[in-house]
């Protein structure tokens, strides 16, 4: 099936024009920006590690990190069809591509918390322990997914 | 000049200890990708703001994310640095390193205006607040220059010597 998706026309594309890959390669940053970005920003504030900001600022900030998600969903399953068959055998590249879901999984959870504070303690915004310990997850997998994404290239 | 500036970095200690290190090249790469998230994470936010969109979010309130985009910019300036000193005659000669350090320094004085003339008015915006070209324009330009770093940052492999 991977070698099958190599010889597609769009992995054909990807693989051989000039400037297919590192276009793909530029928007993939960009969205890694945004998602690992507003995603770690919302986590280090519900660790107490940023001050001065309510939590509930990042429920509307929530959908411009799907924006930047979809961006590399996108952008990473062309790279992914270039190299299929060489990608789908990297370590590296499965740990990612787990770090991911299970972080964007804990994305759903989070916002939904996050909601659910606006509604009950709308002033206070205090963040409990079960938040605090997903969220401390979610930004050790978002390093865990850049750590992984980055080592693809050396194994 | 250049020239014998990046030739005096060649073989110095620091220079032969990035070198010689195993996997400090993609430890400092990957501290750049988390700073450069920091970075362009929480200036969308404001940038966005500054420009219109995300009204409901108080400006004054989200400038309060600058230490961390502070920290991420910190983070990329020392591992950049480090890249630099590690491989001189490859950066010193792209054209995609050498524009992507204009953008940084455009970037730079346009936050400078930013907390020089707009930061200090913030205490007296609301959502409703019309919102000034010149603020938008400040927004528009910090947005783009930092998306051109990323992108050019991206490209350096792939383009020539300038």
């Amino acid at each position: 099936m991977f070698v099958w998706l190599e010889t597609t026309p769009i992995a054909q594309w990807v693989a051989l024009s000039l400037w297919a890959y590192p276009a793909l390669l530029s928007l993939h940053i960009i969205g890694l920006a945004i998602v690992v970005g507003i995603f770690s920003m919302r986590d280090l504030r519900l660790l107490g590690i940023t001050k001065g900001i309510e939590p509930s600022v990042f429920i509307s900030l929530g959908k411009l990190a799907w924006i930047g998600f979809m961006i590399n969903a996108l952008s990473g399953t062309l790279l992914f069809t270039s190299q299929a068959t060489i990608f789908i055998t990297s370590i590296p590249f499965l740990a990612k591509i787990s770090f991911i879901s299970v972080s964007m999984l804990l994305a759903i959870i989070i916002q939904a918390r996050l909601s659910n504070l606006l509604v009950e303690d709308r002033y206070t915004n205090s963040v409990d322990r079960a938040t605090r310990f997903l969220a401390a997850a979610s930004v050790s997998l978002w390093i865990s997914a850049i750590i992984a994404g980055r080592l693809i290239a050396y194994f | 000049m250049l020239e014998s500036f990046t030739s005096s970095i060649i073989d110095s200690p620091l220079n032969q200890w990035i070198l010689n290190t195993y996997y400090l090249w993609p430890i400092l790469e990957i501290i750049h990708f988390f700073g450069l998230s920091l970075l362009l994470g929480g200036l969308i936010i404001i940038d966005l703001r500054l420009m219109g969109y995300f009204r409901s979010l108080n400006l004054e309130t989200i400038n309060n994310l600058l230490p961390l985009v502070i920290c991420g910019f910190g983070l990329n300036l020392v591992t950049g640095i480090l890249f630099f000193i590690g491989d001189p005659m490859r950066y010193s000669v792209n054209i995609g390193f050498q524009i992507k350090m204009g953008l940084v320094i455009l970037a730079g004085l346009n936050t400078l205006f930013y907390s020089w003339k707009i930061k200090p008015t913030l205490a007296n915006w609301s959502a409703s607040s019309d919102i000034p070209i010149s603020v938008k324009i400040v927004g528009l330009i910090s947005l783009s220059a930092w998306t051109g770093v990323l992108v050019l940052g991206r490209l350096i492999p792939y383009v020539g010597t300038g």
